[in-house]
């Protein structure tokens, strides 16, 4: 069964033909080609698929594409402006947040909606609110480093 | 500042001052805007014109003869393309050293998650309702699962005759032992008789993924002229080109690897995982065909890092040194051992049973046992983490026993220079004691604690620089920058940013003014690709030794012109007036192991609590004899992400099975740390430019991990007396372990420290 789904990704309107049991992650990366959203574990707990549905974050992985029907999606590829990179796309740069690279899209949307919501969060919300985005390269240190530095707007 | 560089200087000169302009600059991940941007593509993200989906279908039993598989529901669903079981392929064996293990099951499988068909579909909801219409007829065989169980008399054999297999060893002390490594210094027995006592401790380690956050992914195309182009999340293209032209019995002229970034490896990404598959799809359909494993795909059938059975029996003089050891593992390899690429078929990592001590006579014996379980790999330094367990926690076991402090005795059976490792490579430059101390005073060793049922442990290990070799080919661009051309993939480590640092110091250029430039597997003869803490070392002298020749091509170019001072835009672009493009390559091929080693020592303190067994770490450090350090910010990062992959191998992570039936089948079952698991940390670098790497670097990705766990184990038991000798070290575990000892609570264990 398919169904007509209108949402607008990344500030374009899209209006898409889908199977109802289509996930929201499928769909940004075979029905539109957005690639930048990662699927890791499949079941909600890497974080990599992350993205922000009406401006909060959801793993896209568990969530289905019609669910997001007259919503507001963003991914990592609607984070920069122009060629501008938003300011924790550059902490993550600068500050080595990063290695492989498979989890940062979700780890930059992610610390984008923290400091959407909480322009200065302490040490300590940044832990709890980036322990849904799992890392396997960094160890994790130079994560909170990037989310600080964006937070602080400081570079190394 | 000028960097005081010499032609032909690719390591520093003693008698003069090391001072650099780009090699040790703390310069970001400038290469990874696409993936900040979420534009890179990794082999996932690869879309190809008229591409479909495969998917296996995998046995859901441990050990079973294959009577029949009827496809043909499957192929009536349309959308379906494809079906293909063991009879639609070449009846051969697929491997890296030792050719073990089919693309699909033949006649029987031998552990759950082996793959027995595969279909083709136009997408993966097809592709998967496919799957659920195979009908596969099984009849059940009796299975081993245990590493020791699979080697007592009598034990269901896994393989009938896996002597005959290409590339297995000739050793077999049981039919199912598919490699035995050995490593001897001295007389054991001799050592074992002039010891005053004798130690016995046995160990076990875990089953675990490696946990890369990116599954096995690749596309397989085969062009109209029969060229088979490959995107895969591999990090040996040149190799995987090889064993690709074995497997699909093609000239390796006729494949194409493409690189792309890789999600993370960790040693997991060496493999052909499904790749052979894909291509006999593609060649089945005539269309591009992708294959992405599900996560719950890598967890029953990934190559995980090997379980063991470690018993450590060492002798010791009254005075604590060290006389003999006999150290004995038992590696559980699963069903194949086509998993593992070393010559030996076995863990290189056993050696460190010897840890970072002078042991005059020694025998290390590994055992890798086939069982019918998922097939194990490499994982980043392999074999090291569950050696270095064991026989880490065995030294403060001694020391508890001897009534002397761990760290003493360690002090007294320090490898120092001249010595022998257990492989029989004599040691220069040696470290550990001063890695050792800055270790202990980081953690305030032997200062009180900070209160009850607070422990502090250390732990020790080294790590080789690795060898291999590598193309590196630069080439001078008409607007006065540099092109790299390197066939090594880049798995995350940063080391595209390493190579281009190196080529800017050469020439005398900013980072920015390097680029890479990706070869394919066509740009070279071959490469040994990403692994065993070789990248800095092999890739980094190619691409030093290419550019100091292109600077001097550069040089003599401007004497040509008769225009010394001209700019290097001037330079090429009068070169190319003439049709020539300056340009140089290099193929460094170090074989043999350099005789420096890097010492990595480990701190934790950790406190317990009594009610549950719960375990707080409180602060951890890591002190690191390392060489010259070419980007600080790179080198730290390796450092952080190995040490929490050893607190994750330390304190949760488990793929937990039942009768070969892996049960953590999921990220959230499968536990991997955390942003809110991790330690204060402390990191202390002896730097000392000796590393046979450019500019005098050593190696770092494989030096952070291994040391981590029994320094944990080591602080829980000065902490609260229990002896944990068992990964992970869950709160169970203390807590069981505390309960049966309550009665002795209050004389507290031979290991607990005031």
């Amino acid at each position: 069964m398919t169904r007509a789904v209108r949402l607008t990704v990344n500030g374009t309107p899209r209006e898409l033909e889908i199977p109802t049991y289509r996930t929201l992650l499928d769909c940004l990366r075979y029905d539109l080609g957005l690639t930048g959203s990662k699927e890791g574990c499949g079941v909600g707990v890497c974080g990599a698929c992350t993205v922000l549905l009406d401006g909060k974050i959801i793993s896209s992985c568990i969530a289905l594409a019609v669910f997001a029907d007259g919503r507001e999606v963003t991914t990592v590829e609607g984070l920069a402006e122009d060629e501008r990179l938003h300011p924790v796309q550059q902490a993550f740069i600068d500050h080595g947040g990063f290695q492989c690279g498979i989890c940062t899209p979700g780890q930059v949307v992610a610390a984008k909606a923290l400091l959407d919501a909480t322009p200065n969060p302490s040490d300590a919300e940044i832990r709890e609110w980036m322990l849904g985005n799992l890392c396997r390269c960094t160890g994790y240190y130079k994560i909170l480093e990037s989310v600080r530095g964006a937070a602080l707007g400081v570079r190394p | 500042m000028a960097a005081p560089h010499r032609a032909g200087a690719d390591r520093p000169a003693a008698d003069r001052p090391v001072v650099h302009r780009v090699v040790g600059q703390p310069i970001g991940r400038i290469d990874g805007r696409d993936k900040v941007s979420g534009q890179a593509r990794y082999s996932a993200d690869v879309a190809l014109p008229g591409m479909i989906w495969g998917k296996a279908l995998r046995s859901p039993l441990p050990h079973a003869r294959i009577l029949g598989i009827d496809t043909a529901r499957a192929r009536a669903l349309p959308g379906v393309l494809a079906v293909l079981t063991a009879r639609d392929l070449p009846d051969l064996l697929i491997g890296r050293r030792m050719f073990d293990m089919p693309v699909l099951a033949r006649d029987r499988v031998r552990f759950i998650g082996e793959k027995v068909a595969v279909v083709a579909a136009v997408d993966l909801d097809v592709a998967d309702e496919a799957l659920a219409l195979i009908d596969v007829e099984y009849e059940d065989l009796p299975a081993v699962f245990d590493q020791a169980d699979a080697v007592k008399p009598g034990a269901p054999v896994v393989h009938e005759n896996p002597g005959a297999y290409e590339g297995a060893p000739s050793e077999r002390p049981h039919p199912n032992v598919q490699s035995v490594l050995r490593f001897k210094l001295g007389d054991v027995e001799a050592g074992f008789r002039s010891a005053d006592r004798i130690f016995e401790h046995s160990f076990r380690t875990q089953l675990a993924h490696h946990g890369y956050i990116e599954p096995h992914a690749g596309v397989v195309a085969i062009d109209a002229d029969g060229r088979v182009q490959v995107w895969a999340s591999n990090k040996m293209p040149f190799r995987l080109k090889e064993l690709l032209a074995h497997a699909l019995q093609l000239p390796k002229e006729q494949i194409r690897v493409n690189l792309t970034p890789i999600g993370g490896d960790f040693g997991g990404k060496g493999s052909l995982m499904d790749l052979p598959l894909a291509y006999h799809l593609a060649r089945a359909t005539g269309r591009p065909v992708k294959m992405v494993m599900r996560y719950t795909e890598e967890l029953m059938a990934g190559n995980p890092r090997h379980p063991s059975n470690i018993t450590l029996r060492t002798g010791v003089t009254n005075d604590g040194r060290i006389v003999a050891r006999h150290a004995t593992a038992l590696f559980n390899s699963g069903a194949y051992a086509a998993f593992k690429p070393a010559p030996s078929v076995n863990l290189g990592g056993a050696g460190m049973g010897a840890g970072v001590y002078r042991i005059p006579n020694l025998l290390i014996e590994s055992f890798c046992v086939y069982t019918h379980s998922i097939p194990c790999g490499h994982a980043r330094s392999p074999g090291e983490p569950q050696m270095v367990f064991a026989g880490e926690s065995h030294m403060d076991m001694i020391a508890g026993e001897l009534g002397l402090d761990p760290a003493e005795f360690r002090r007294r059976n320090l490898l120092a220079d001249g010595d022998l490792l257990a492989n029989g490579h004599h040691l220069e430059q040696v470290r550990a004691k001063e890695t050792l101390e800055a270790a202990l005073q980081s953690i305030d060793w032997g200062r009180p604690k900070p209160g009850p049922w607070i422990g502090r442990g250390v732990a020790m290990t080294h790590r080789h620089i690795g060898v291999g070799f590598t193309n590196a080919h630069v080439r001078l661009e008409p607007k006065g920058t540099v092109a790299l051309r390197i066939g090594l993939p880049d798995t995350g480590t940063g080391a595209h940013l390493v190579l281009r640092q190196v080529v800017a110091e050469v020439l005398d250029l900013s980072v920015d003014e390097v680029e890479i430039e990706l070869a394919s597997t066509d740009d070279f003869d071959t490469d040994s690709g990403v692994g065993g803490s070789r990248v800095t070392h092999t890739g980094g002298r190619a691409a030093y030794r290419a550019a100091e020749t292109l600077k001097e091509r550069i040089a003599a170019e401007a004497t040509r012109l008769g225009t010394p001072g001209a700019s290097l835009a001037t330079i090429a672009q009068a070169a190319a007036r003439d049709g020539r493009t300056l340009e140089a390559t290099y193929f460094y091929d170090a074989k043999a192991h350099a005789a420096v080693t890097s010492f990595t020592a480990q701190a934790a303190e950790v406190a317990v609590d009594p009610a549950t067994g719960q375990i707080a770490i409180r602060r951890f450090t890591t002190a690191h004899d390392v060489g010259t350090v070419i980007n600080p910010i790179g080198h730290q990062g390796q450092i952080e992400g190995g040490l929490v992959q050893g607190l994750g191998y330390a304190l949760m992570e488990e793929l937990q099975t039942e009768e070969g039936r892996i049960s953590t089948l999921s990220l959230g079952d499968f536990k991997l740390p955390t942003a809110r698991d991790i330690p204060p940390l402390t990191t202390v670098l002896l730097q000392d430019p000796v590393g046979p790497g450019p500019f005098g670097a050593k190696a770092i990705g494989e030096g952070s991990i291994s040391a981590v766990a029994p320094a944990i184990a080591n602080a829980v038991a000065d902490a609260c007396g229990v002896r944990i000798t068992e990964l992970p070290i869950t709160a169970e575990k203390i807590y069981f372990a505390l309960r049966d000892a309550a009665h002795t609570r209050s004389a507290p264990g031979s290991e607990r420290r005031p």
